[in-house]
């Protein structure tokens, strides 16, 4: 299941040369907005399609591709940190015994993993519906393919630059 | 009894592979790999995994906008094969 970086990369440039040339970007009556959601459209389903149909999130994204990612969950966030401050204090107070201020911190600690585990699936297309394993598996996977995706449009961007410097 | 100890041993073994594959993540993220040899807690693995998932996004998002600025002034196909031919030199 897991590709080599150059095939993967090979894989993605193929299919997204394919997807922009069919969605016509550079057509003059698109403004810079529509082009852009083009763009970013064409690349999200290369970038799964070049999965081949192997993983989950890949064929989550083909199906929803325009899913609202989350970009800051304020309300896990401040969970979190209300968590920690409250593990603080526990451990300063001098009341509770070794074994006891062990049993909260593994609790914490178990609160946090949960907590981390439902933001993890929020930002995984078609996370909500996997079990833990399943859950880590697709994110190396994803990471590895979101990489190879911000590379190439990366390279991209840098050559159509310097091919729209005027030349000496 | 036994069946116990079976059950205990089944819910080891998918212990052993989040244990593994949470380590792969942490191999993977460049803010944690420089504590390879430390033990990362499972809780931090996940925040930093999320941060960087979010930053990757972000740049997608940019390089989409700063895409779309540049390719908008190819104005002949001429130009655009040209850039799709650099796509194809990877």
């Amino acid at each position: 299941m897991h590709l080599p970086h150059s095939t993967l990369k090979q894989e993605f440039v193929k299919k997204w040369i394919m997807g922009l040339q069919r969605c016509k970007f550079s057509n003059k009556n698109m403004s810079i907005l529509e082009r852009k959601k083009a763009i970013k459209l064409s690349a999200d389903t290369a970038m799964a399609s070049a999965r081949k149909g192997l993983t989950c999130w890949s064929r989550a994204l083909i199906s929803n591709p325009d899913r609202p990612v989350p970009t800051t969950t304020r309300r896990a966030s401040s969970a979190c940190k209300k968590i920690v401050k409250r593990s603080r204090r526990i451990r300063r107070t001098a009341k509770c015994g070794a074994a006891r201020k062990g049993q909260i911190t593994r609790s914490i600690a178990q609160c946090l993993v949960r907590k981390r585990t439902q933001i993890l699936k929020s930002l995984i297309p078609g996370g909500e519906f996997m079990n833990e394993v399943c859950l880590i598996e697709e994110t190396l996977d994803y990471i590895t393919s979101l990489r190879v995706q911000v590379d190439v449009m990366r390279s991209l961007a840098s050559a159509s630059a310097r091919a729209s410097e005027p030349h000496n | 009894r036994r069946s116990r100890s079976k059950q205990s041993s089944v819910s080891s073994i998918a212990d052993d592979q989040i244990t593994d594959l949470v380590s792969k993540l942490q191999h993977l993220i460049p803010e944690l790999r420089r504590r390879r040899f430390d033990k990362v807690s499972t809780s931090k693995v996940l925040q930093e995994t999320c941060n960087y998932i979010r930053s990757l996004h972000r740049e997608v998002e940019d390089l989409s906008d700063r895409l779309s600025q540049l390719l908008a002034s190819t104005d002949s196909d001429s130009d655009q094969a040209a850039i799709i031919r650099s796509l194809l030199m990877q």
